[in-house]
């Protein structure tokens, strides 16, 4: 049992130091560039990496002539907010949806899991199982009350079908007590999967003295 | 339908055994070395040196190999270790790199640890 707890504390060194060798050695023998492992990366850190769209959101709630023309010329209304990368094919198709008191909103992929990287960087596990993809149509209300989210019987419940032509994002309802919190703090409220429809924006902590 | 290696290869693995730690849609790297060695195998698959399913099919052997080992004496997990073995492997398969030559670069020092 001790060998459970004899975490070797060289272990991280070890890994550094075998990757580190790997890479001179590939560099050493031509195959790999020294800037071919950043170019790489680079695509996921500026133009499928961050959470753009959390900012394109908080922009919405602030602004209502914004959250109009988001709705109705989704890319060239991203493009003002000017992200890096937005350029890219699938940035182009995307159209976004609002929910409101009367309409909630569910974003799936019953064919081939498209995603708009752009605005929501890498897609969560689940969002590519066929199950949540076929269940998605079928029945949504149940899968978003497994998400945690209970939507009232009264309240339309809408499900978008990305595909490679249209990619789908949501525009979350602005929660409650909100009201006092700038662009900023509003857009760290945001999550990926309050834009996919299986989460609601949660209202911020109270502060104090408000 | 995808447009670009990098989104082709990240999606394939999601849902599976082998996709990598993510956190709020970001990959997420909790040391340089996990940010390198996920960045070559990217970029050599993407170069055509072997491809990526191969690499994906050898880390989920090596995924596999982990959950299968004894409870005791069992390293901790660590993806990005085995991802680490799954590269040199299909490195080995695809005769970039000769078994053992790897730690022939490396430091007797570095080697044993």
């Amino acid at each position: 049992m001790v060998a459970l707890f004899d975490y070797e504390e060289n272990r991280e060194a070890a890994s550094a130091a075998k990757v580190r060798a790997l890479e001179a050695l590939l560099i050493k023998k031509g195959v790999l560039g020294s800037d071919s492992v950043d170019a790489v990366l680079k695509h996921f850190e500026t133009v499928a990496g961050p959470f753009n769209g959390a900012r394109i959101v908080a922009r919405a709630w602030v602004d209502p002539a914004y959250k109009r023309r988001l709705l109705d010329d989704t890319p060239k209304a991203i493009a003002e907010l000017s992200f890096p990368g937005m350029t890219g094919a699938e940035g182009e198709h995307m159209k976004a949806v609002a929910n409101s008191e009367s309409v909630h909103n569910l974003i799936i992929c019953t064919l081939c899991s498209c995603y708009p990287w752009p605005v929501l960087g890498l897609p969560p596990y689940w969002y590519k199982d066929p199950v949540f993809r076929s269940r998605g149509v079928r029945e949504p209300r149940a899968v978003l009350r497994e998400f945690g989210v209970l939507i009232p019987a009264e309240k339309e419940v809408k499900v978008w079908d990305s595909s490679a032509q249209i990619r789908w994002f949501v525009i979350p309802e602005r929660p409650a007590n909100s009201e006092h919190l700038n662009e900023t703090q509003l857009a760290a409220l945001v999550t990926p999967e309050a834009m996919m429809g299986v989460a609601l924006v949660p209202a911020p902590p109270a502060t104090e003295g408000i | 339908m995808f447009t670009r290696f990098e989104e082709y290869a990240a999606t394939q693995m999601l849902g599976q055994p082998d996709s990598p730690p993510r956190r709020e849609g970001k990959l997420f790297f909790s040391e340089e070395w996990q940010r390198t060695v996920f960045g070559m195998a990217l970029a050599l698959s993407k170069q055509g040196h072997f491809e990526w399913d191969d690499f994906r099919q050898n880390l989920i052997d090596n995924i596999a190999a982990w959950e299968q080992a004894a409870y005791d004496g069992k390293s901790r997990w660590d993806y990005y270790e085995r991802y680490t073995m799954a590269l040199i492997a299909v490195l080995e398969q695809c005769g970039i790199l000769k078994p053992g030559e790897l730690e022939q670069q490396m430091t007797p020092d570095e080697a044993n640890k």
